[in-house]
């Protein structure tokens, strides 16, 4: 018990919850302003935590990280673009509750199932991070290729319109994640000889050009209609009752993000779609998802900020960075003199005590500032519609060049640009895309190790342990299940079109 | 007859097919196990491809209308700007840039117009190159600009 | 009103002075922000900049085995502002690799800062103890090893290993050493090549370290050279280089600025908690030894059949 006071003792100082309030607000910013995401938000105030002790500079880093995880909702929500990717899945429900009015309900659903995501994360990592851990070691390159075939299939699901087209567009995605060098042999793929090509396209530039420039492009067209403005920001947070009807979703949610998260190597925009697609199977409301139900964005929301507090499960437990970001904080507490590691939970408990108590506080922090920095987004879409759409285009450059300093990635973001606005004109959902962006290097890179593994052997995939073979039964059963309602509906829609001329 | 051939959405699909087998022929002649996967994804995007357009091309949506707009200038603009960055740095192509999306979205004023082309390009540029140090291209080897 | 007019024209005037001021040096780290060169380069750099008497930045260029922030360096060339912290692969692998707008050839080199030598390493529990063993029981069914990506340090040392040696082994590059360690967690894999943080981080079991001698430390592990496996001398470590072009006096001062910052209290203290190893090796040197890495690991790739 000591230790979990002296712990609190820790993160309760003056510097730490300084930290804290700076990070976490700057983090919504961040993430809220399209282009600019986690990546960048921590690249930016990694420099300034060299001479803060270790508490002080994990705060900070924790706040950028949470606050820009949550901050990518509200431009979803607002003008139908992801701050961030990880926001993507936002945009299915937030955006068309925008168009109906209800700006208010869809953040104050964004924000609240953000808080929860993320303290019910935490509370999975405080009880749970190392059995928690020892399960995610189950997760080898077969299980995993599993998982995320899985998750694959819910491209079906979010391409509204067409299902054809929403594929056409995650295999898109699919093959643009595969230009650059192979994986598994270092060969050059899809680079047509250019030194350029071989580093590859990463996923902001292009998130930013599928997203924010091509909305700056469709918005061109009504740039003179009132109807076509954005919407004032505002914020109303759900009543309790609401809460109390949708509390499923947002515990489902919560639970698929935290699973996720502790994975390592997924990430939150993966979480964001699989948590989608859950919802679309099993909440009461689904019929109405895609069109403006609050449970897309609990879906969304909740799982991917519920990534924030899981992704350390593997970072705490084993040393094993979850993802990018978790790895940014690893590099900070090497500099701290703190050694990531298996030992790390035995050796550096009250560091580590203290990482939980500001965690929680973030999300807290996150809970309260989502006011102010909603109105600072009301603020500067209050401006007129150009000097919005300049600050979007000028977003858009620097964080597609400052992703990693390449300033290929500029151009890769303006051709996506332009492509994604054909696309859109076309009727070609364009969330597929990035989900074959993001899932597609895990899919392929988990198939060829599964097939190094077992020796070229791909039947030994269904059988090589329990997880695999129930992940594989479950997608079997979700491919029959929507090959069903389809065919149900076909079927529907026969008998409707048959039944006047009768 | 022609009108439904020279449709966008049939273009479009028409393009994402052509684009498709196009890779294809790289993917079939590359090597065997680093294509393994690209093989599997083209064929479904392919496939695809082809229901697509023979569905564009049955359901012959009306022709859209076509009206003169800029929006071609400022497609144009960006993806000059954005090849530019790499020889010019990034401050010199960006401030055209954001000069002519503020004019295209009738910012017209010229002290609005003045002012948000140095604000938005030369700020945000100034804040995120000199100030947060995340060094963004540069024309010159200094790294001043 | 006015004194946030002033603390605006503050702000802006020191940001002017900061990048503006005398040289301003571009710091290359072909990484993204976070990783273990960034935080060695990161650390590395304040010292560095004050023994040199300028401002210097971080650039994170990632991308393509490190090779794409490498080139940038390269095609500076004549340019004083700018050098490179540079990983071993970079620079002494992927030249024979691929087909790269650099060589080995396209750099001033300035010096080399750390160096830590690889163990050859299985999982604690493992019932294996020797390499003998090892070799032994890979006979009835070849083992997997691990490496972080296909071309990087792990992967070369594993595979001038079965070329010299019979062990039976087929790789399996995973995405990082992170992903690689959950692989060896879960018995995915059953042997990694790696450096001593790695080992420690993890809590592994060495079986032999590539090194000519042993290593302080490890006292008990034996080098490959004592088990009868001659040439097997992996090591990942990390240099300055600076493009080709620039002055021999500019070049002089860096060599300098290096040789002291490494000396430094400050990277000492530094090295010790992050578990850098300090090699410095001066310019020629340097050179030197990046030309023989360059020569040895072109024919390990030509062994193993990694390339022509």
């Amino acid at each position: 018990m000591d230790i979990v006071l002296a712990a609190a003792a820790d993160a309760f100082t003056w510097q730490a919850l300084l930290a804290i309030v700076i990070g976490t607000w700057a983090g919504i910013i961040i993430g809220g302003l399209p282009g600019l995401g986690s990546v960048v938000g921590l690249t930016i105030f990694l420099p300034f935590t060299f001479g803060m002790d270790v508490i002080t500079s994990m705060a900070l880093l924790i706040g950028v990280y949470c606050g820009s995880v949550y901050g990518g909702s509200i431009t979803a929500i607002l003008i139908n673009t992801p701050g961030t990717p990880q926001a993507a899945a936002t945009t299915f429900d937030g955006y068309p509750m925008t168009q109906q009015g209800r700006v208010g309900e869809a953040l104050g659903w964004a924000t609240f199932a953000s808080f929860f995501g993320g303290v019910l994360s935490c509370v999975m990592l405080i009880i749970g991070a190392p059995q928690l851990a020892k399960f995610a070691v189950n997760f080898g390159s077969i299980e995993v290729f599993a998982l995320v075939c899985l998750a694959m299939l819910c491209i079906v699901g979010v391409s509204q319109g067409s299902t054809l087209k929403g594929i056409l567009c995650g295999m898109m995605g699919f093959l643009f994640s595969m230009v650059g060098s192979d994986p598994i042999t270092g060969a050059d793929r899809f680079t047509f000889g250019q030194y350029a090509l071989s580093s590859g396209l990463t996923l902001i530039p292009v998130v930013v050009g599928a997203f924010a420039l091509s909305e700056v492009f469709v918005r061109f067209a009504s740039r003179d209609d009132e109807a076509a403005r954005i919407p004032e920001a505002r914020l109303t947070f759900p009543g309790l009752r609401d809460i109390g009807r949708r509390l499923i979703e947002l515990i489902r949610g919560s639970f698929i993000g935290g699973l996720i998260g502790a994975l390592p190597g997924t990430g939150a925009a993966a979480a964001a779609f699989i948590s989608y697609a859950s919802a679309q199977k099993l909440s009461p409301r689904r019929k109405n998802l895609g069109k403006g139900e609050p449970d897309g964005i609990i879906a969304s929301e909740s799982s991917n900020n519920a990534v924030t507090g899981s992704s350390f499960i593997p970072t705490l437990a084993l040393g094993i960075p979850g993802d990018v970001v978790t790895a940014m904080m690893m590099g900070a507490m090497v500099i701290h003199g703190i050694t990531p590691g298996v030992r790390l939970m035995a050796d550096q408990a009250q560091t580590v005590y203290s990482l939980f108590v500001v965690l929680i506080i973030v999300n807290v922090a996150m809970l309260i500032l989502s006011k102010p920095s909603v109105g600072l987004f009301r603020y500067l879409f209050k401006l007129p519609q150009g000097f919005v759409m300049g600050g979007i285009v000028m977003f858009s450059f620097i964080g597609a060049v400052s992703v990693r300093g390449n300033p290929l990635d500029l151009v890769v973001a303006a051709v996506t640009g332009l492509l994604a606005y054909v696309l859109r004109r076309g009727g070609y959902p364009l969330a597929p895309l990035v989900i074959g962006m993001v899932l597609g290097p895990e899919l392929e890179s988990s198939l060829r190790r599964g097939l190094l593994i077992s020796r070229g052997d791909f039947s030994a995939f269904f059988t090589h342990s329990t997880i695999a073979s129930v992940l594989f039964i479950l997608i079997a059963l979700f491919i029959a299940g929507t090959l069903w309602s389809g065919f149900t509906q076909w079927r529907k829609d026969r008998a409707a079109s048959e039944s006047p001329a009768a | 007859m022609t009108s439904t051939l020279f449709h966008p959405r049939v273009l479009t699909a028409l393009a994402l097919l052509l684009v498709g087998a196009g890779l294809s022929v790289t993917a079939w002649q590359g090597p065997a196990d680093a294509m393994l996967v690209p093989r599997f994804v083209l064929a479904i995007w392919c496939a695809a491809a082809l229901v697509v357009l023979i569905g564009e091309l049955i359901r012959r949506a009306p022709m859209p209308r076509v009206s003169r707009s800029p929006l071609p200038l400022l497609m144009a603009a960006v993806l000059i700007a954005a090849v530019a960055t790499a020889s010019l740095g990034f401050l010199i192509p960006v401030l055209p840039l954001v000069a002519l999306t503020l004019w295209l979205f009738r910012v017209r004023q010229p002290l609005w117009l003045a002012l948000g082309t140095l604000i938005l390009g030369g700020g945000l540029w100034f804040l995120f190159h000199h100030v947060l140090l995340i060094r963004l291209p540069t024309l010159l080897t200094n790294g001043l600009i | 009103m006015n004194a946030l007019r002033h603390s605006l024209v503050a702000v802006a005037l020191v940001g002017i002075t900061q990048s503006a001021a005398a040289d301003n040096l571009d710091i290359v780290v072909p990484f993204a922000a976070g990783g273990a060169t960034d935080i060695v380069a990161r650390s590395f750099e304040p010292i560095f900049s004050e023994q040199l008497g300028v401002t210097s930045v971080i650039r994170n260029v990632a991308g393509a085995s490190a090779t794409v922030g490498t080139a940038e360096v390269a095609d500076s060339e004549g340019n004083p502002n700018i050098i490179g912290y540079e990983p071993a692969g970079a620079l002494s692998i992927q030249p024979s690799l691929k087909d790269l707008p650099y060589g080995p050839d396209s750099f001033t080199y300035v010096c080399r800062t750390v160096s830590n030598p690889m163990f050859l390493m299985v999982s604690k529990d493992s019932d294996i103890d020797s390499i003998d063993q090892l070799i032994e029981e890979s006979q009835e069914y070849p083992f997997l090893y691990g490496s972080s990506g296909p071309g990087t340090l792990p992967h070369l040392a594993m595979a001038a290993l079965t070329v010299k040696s019979d062990l039976q082994a087929q790789h399996v590059p995973y995405s990082g050493s992170g992903p690689a360690m959950n692989a060896l967690a879960g018995n995915e894999i059953q042997i990694m090549a790696d450096t001593e943080t790695i080992l420690e981080n993890y809590d592994l079991k060495p079986l032999a370290v590539f090194a000519e001698e042993r290593i302080e430390g490890y006292d008990d592990v034996p080098t490959f050279g004592e088990l009868g496996m001659q040439d097997l001398d992996f090591a990942v470590w990390q240099g300055i280089v600076a493009p080709k072009g620039i002055s021999q006096e500019r070049a002089d001062e860096f060599a300098e600025a290096c040789r002291a910052t490494v000396e430094s209290d400050r990277f000492e203290t530094f090295a010790d908690k992050a578990k850098a190893n300090i090699a410095y090796l001066g310019a020629e040197e340097f050179e030197a030894f990046v030309a023989r890495r360059v020569e040895i690991n072109k024919q390990v790739l030509k062994d193993a059949g990694l390339a022509e």
